[in-house]
């Protein structure tokens, strides 16, 4: 174990070949090494030992699905994810010793790296207004002076409840009722951030807004498409199941603008062949597209395929299934004839060769699944995208059939189960009903604020108290300076976080921190031992049970915070809701989910079994619940990117060393850039063709039509095989460069790919 | 492939036999090869198949299911290929003909099986013998599922009742 950094850590860059395949024995050592770094052995053993396990720790780190009980290996997690629950059990903490010797200021200027690694936080703080320092306050005076400050607003729709993925179903459940019984539906989330553009997209072509495969189905796919995803780095363990899949006989085809380690070829560190051999190939075809080209692609696919079906009559598409279960597919058809090869070749930066070569892929395949992560949906383009993929899938029939359907790859662990619960601003009315009815009273039926709207109003005065469970809203949110000054100008920002990070350092003239339980961290209470339940992105709900001694007494866990806050903010009313009961048996909020939530009936009994609930998903029962009652084919256009001469499409990403918003260190072991993250991926053509060279210093400088200039400082240049005329750099510290007002159209999710910018070389 | 057909007569309405065979979680009460079977959805089920002290697990998709008719399938996977169909035929108000043909690749039905020449044929006929007795004994389904699949895409029946105040699930 070593102690916490007391400098940050040293900035020199070093930069080697990029990796071409993923995982295999260096994940191992990695992953012990940090583990090991950051607590004890025997900690490390029991926490790994029983992550993904039944009834064990569901491991916080991403969303992807244990494989069924009996079929889980007994290290049934991946390097990131063991890294980042070692990183949540660290022995390391942070005392009130730490906040008088650091002042928030000084916190305001530290390194998202240092602040994380200070360990985890023990006691409540408050900062108070006009002080420069968090203090010591009791769990009594922190929650009475935020019910005070929510019950002295002028409307309940001047506050808002942010929730990041790892809260539990039950946390998601009690602070959606408290919010709506307190009389808002300001609940944004990270889901805004992430996945937004894949929920209006499904739900408005399918009537889901979820995933339609499981596991099995991935294993018996003939062809899988993993577009916009990084599976080797933000779901490792995708790739045991693609293996698998691949030793089933799929095929698979990668379309990303990076050629990631993970795309390539995977060495299982679980097997003798990932240790010792070359293990399997991932790709067997990548397309290098252009960030944001995928509408493109698909759409070109999709007149490919109806070509296809003009020459060879009957043989091509499914026409049982466009007749019987589908809408809008001669609209759709002319339409997608009419895509333009010129404007197709010009947008993905692809060859009509190359797409030709899928298309046959694709007509060799009887069951397809096309999975995406933020590749796709973080684009300005991201929900019409995800459309035309489901246009393409429609015309195979590959949905609601084994080994085929829709596979949206979600981050945070429990994203999904916490919209499940409730957790949206725009619920309608049916789920707003079944809260009346349950409890007693009736929820606001305006719809709320999203992350983007939260922050406009925010910047606007129209919001005063932000209370955010779980994540780092500052660093996740985009547009990083207007986010920042929309924090610092409320009346009171609260956080219950398990460590420190950035939103407890840019915070509103009274600010609270309220330490929390981690998912690894033993949960007493009143009635005994409790246990959580999260749900993950095939639509498992299935339970988490910590397994280690909390990491200070004084901890209390979501559920009871929030209990408490509800009691003090709401008093005897309005409604039923047993706000006791809730926080001394979680049982008891299970019982009431299980009345309100479809496919969650018995909810606190069934879900205790081994594996859990599989909720059923209405696309594979061939239900429909769209506007037609069928599965909707959409008309959807593109615009070419309007990048001027001189310019780059930027995406931002995560390196491999890092959590969402949190990096670990300073590498990036895949791609072969080490230490330091201040870097600019661009491609070594488009660098000569900018006079820039590798190891040159330039600012990175937004392009958009305000009178803001946005500017990432201090990057170095290095080249990488991004697709031509792009840029990769890394989030956060690239969210400054994405406007606030640059959404996806229909699901206002930031774009924080495809921003236009300029390198602009500065002397050291 | 190695097929065998076994037909056997039931004493009950062809509805009844039909329901209780759309009933597959519950095979294991009475049959005594199927070890468990876990449903994932109307056209796809996880099986675990064993004969003496082997097991194997494998997956099936529904192709066809029309009620009170028949239903085929086929395993998922290159291993324990195999193929098969029931079709259900009345042959008066109260009894039933059942008919079960498997089309199994060499190693056969779960790799278990067919290692003994005509064992899998002799282990169908004493599992439908197991079917017959099972509802014969009852005299009613334990549950039925009247949806059809074409294809392996599911044509949904009669929705079942809502368990919860919120009847169908809006966002994702």
């Amino acid at each position: 174990m070593k102690k916490p950094p007391r400098e940050e850590p040293r900035d020199d860059l070093t930069v080697t070949p990029p990796k071409t395949w993923a995982a295999g024995v260096p994940a191992v050592v990695h992953a012990l090494e940090y583990s090991l770094e950051q607590t004890s052995p025997k900690d490390t053993a029991v926490d790994l030992l029983t992550m993904n396990q039944v009834d064990g720790i569901d491991c916080p780190g991403c969303a992807w699905a244990d494989p069924a009980p009996g079929h889980r290996h007994r290290n049934e997690y991946c390097e990131n994810g063991a890294k980042h629950i070692n990183d949540e059990a660290t022995t390391r903490r942070i005392t009130a010793d730490f906040f008088r010797e650091h002042s928030v200021s000084d916190l305001a200027g530290r390194s998202d790296l240092w602040l994380n690694q200070q360990g985890r936080l023990t006691e409540p703080m408050v900062k108070r207004p006009g002080s420069d320092h968090y203090e010591p306050v009791s769990w009594r005076e922190a929650l009475d002076l935020l019910a005070g400050e929510l019950k002295a607003l002028d409307s309940p729709d001047e506050a808002v409840f942010y929730t990041s993925g790892r809260v539990s179903n039950e946390a998601a459940f009690v602070l959606q009722l408290f919010a709506r019984a307190y009389g808002t539906n300001n609940l944004p989330d990270c889901s805004n951030m992430c996945h937004e553009s894949s929920g209006f997209a499904l739900h408005e072509t399918l009537g889901t807004g979820k995933g339609t495969v499981g596991l099995d189905d991935l294993h018996h796919a003939d062809l899988i498409f993993l577009v916009g995803q990084n599976p080797g780095t933000n779901h490792p363990r995708q790739l045991s199941a693609l293996e698998q899949a691949k030793r089933n006989g799929a095929r698979i085809v990668a379309v990303n603008p990076l050629p990631e380690a993970g795309l390539l070829r995977f060495k299982n560190p679980q097997k003798a062949r990932g240790v010792i051999g070359q293990g399997v190939r991932i790709a067997d075809r990548f397309l290098h597209i252009r960030p944001g080209g995928d509408l493109a692609l698909f759409q070109a696919l999709n007149r490919l395929l109806l070509e296809a079906e003009d020459a060879r009559p009957g043989t091509v598409l499914d026409h049982a299934f466009i007749r019987d279960s589908t809408s809008g597919f001669e609209e759709f058809a002319e339409h997608a004839r009419q895509a333009s090869w010129d404007d197709v070749v010009t947008t993905t930066g692809l060859t009509r060769e190359e797409i030709e070569r899928v298309r046959d892929e694709v007509l060799g395949s009887e069951r397809v699944i096309v999975c995406w992560a933020m590749g796709i949906t973080q684009h300005k383009h991201g929900v019409p995208t995800i459309r035309e993929i489901v246009n393409f899938l429609l015309l195979r029939g590959n949905l609601g059939r084994a080994g085929a359907g829709a596979c949206p790859v979600r981050g945070h662990s429990n994203v999904q189960g916490d919209r499940t619960m409730g957790i949206w601003e725009q619920m309608p009315d049916s789920f707003l009903d079944a809260l009346r009815d349950e409890f007693g009273f009736d929820p606001p039926r305006a719809h709320g604020l999203d992350s983007v709207n939260s922050i406009k109003a925010m910047r606007e005065g129209r919001i005063k108290l932000f209370l955010g469970v779980a994540g780092n809203f500052v660093r996740a949110a985009p547009d990083s300076a207007v986010t920042e000054e929309a924090m610092r100008g409320c009346r009171l920002t609260a956080h219950v976080s398990t460590k420190l990070n950035r939103s407890h350092t840019v915070c509103g003239q009274t600010a609270l921190i309220l330490p929390t339980l981690g998912r690894t961290e033993r949960d007493h209470q009143a009635g005994g031992e409790q246990f959580v339940t999260v749900e993950n992105s095939m639509s498992e709900v299935h339970t988490s049970r910590g397994r280690l001694k909390p990491a200070s007494p004084l901890l209390l866990s979501e559920v009871a915070i929030l209990c408490r806050l509800a009691r003090r903010t709401l008093g005897a009313g309005p409604g039923n809701v047993r706000w006791e009961e809730f926080e001394a048996d979680y049982g008891t909020i299970r019982d009431r989910i299980s009345r309100i939530v479809p496919g969650l009936y018995d909810f606190d009994r069934r879900v205790a079994r081994p594996g859990g609930i599989r909720l059923p998903n209405p696309v594979n029962e061939g239900v429909y619940r769209t506007a037609t009652g069928k599965a909707m084919f959409t008309r959807n256009t593109w615009r070419i990117p309007d990048v001027p001469e001189g310019h780059l499409l930027l995406q931002t990403l995560r390196s491999h060393d890092q959590w969402n918003t949190i990096p670990y260190t300073l590498n990036d072991r895949y791609r072969g850039i080490h230490g330091s993250r201040r870097v600019v991926m661009v491609n070594p053509q488009d660098l000569s063709t900018l006079s820039l060279s590798a190891g040159d210093r330039v600012d990175v400088v937004g392009v958009w039509p305000d009178d803001t200039e946005r500017r990432a400082e201090g990057f170095e240049v290095v080249p990488y095989p991004t697709a031509r005329g792009s840029a990769a750099a890394y989030y956060p510290e690239t969210q400054v460069l994405v406007p606030l007002d640059s959404v996806a159209d229909i699901s206002n999710q930031p774009t924080s790919k495809g921003i236009v910018v300029r390198l602009e070389r500065v002397t050291p | 492939m190695n097929t065998v057909e076994e037909t056997i007569e039931i004493a009950v309405p062809v509805r009844t036999a039909y329901d209780q065979w759309t009933q597959f979680e519950c095979f294991p009460r009475f049959m005594t090869t199927v070890k468990r079977v876990e449903q994932i959805r109307p056209a796809v089920t996880l099986w675990a198949v064993g004969l003496g002290p082997v097991c194997r697990e494998f997956a099936t998709e529904i192709v066809d299911q029309v009620p009170d008719s028949h239903l085929t399938w086929r395993s998922l996977g290159q291993r324990h290929g195999h193929r098969g169909e029931v079709t259900f035929r009345p042959t008066g108000r109260d009894s039933t003909e059942v008919t079960l043909r498997l089309s199994a690749e060499p190693r056969g039905l779960t790799g278990v099986l067919p290692v003994v020449p005509g064992l899998t044929g002799r282990v169908v006929r004493r599992e439908l013998a197991h079917f017959k007795a099972y509802i014969e004994g009852h005299g009613e389904a334990s549950g039925a599922w009247r949806g059809t699949i074409r294809g392996g895409q599911v044509r949904p029946g009669e929705p079942e009742p809502p368990r919860s105040r919120v009847a169908v699930w809006p966002v994702g």
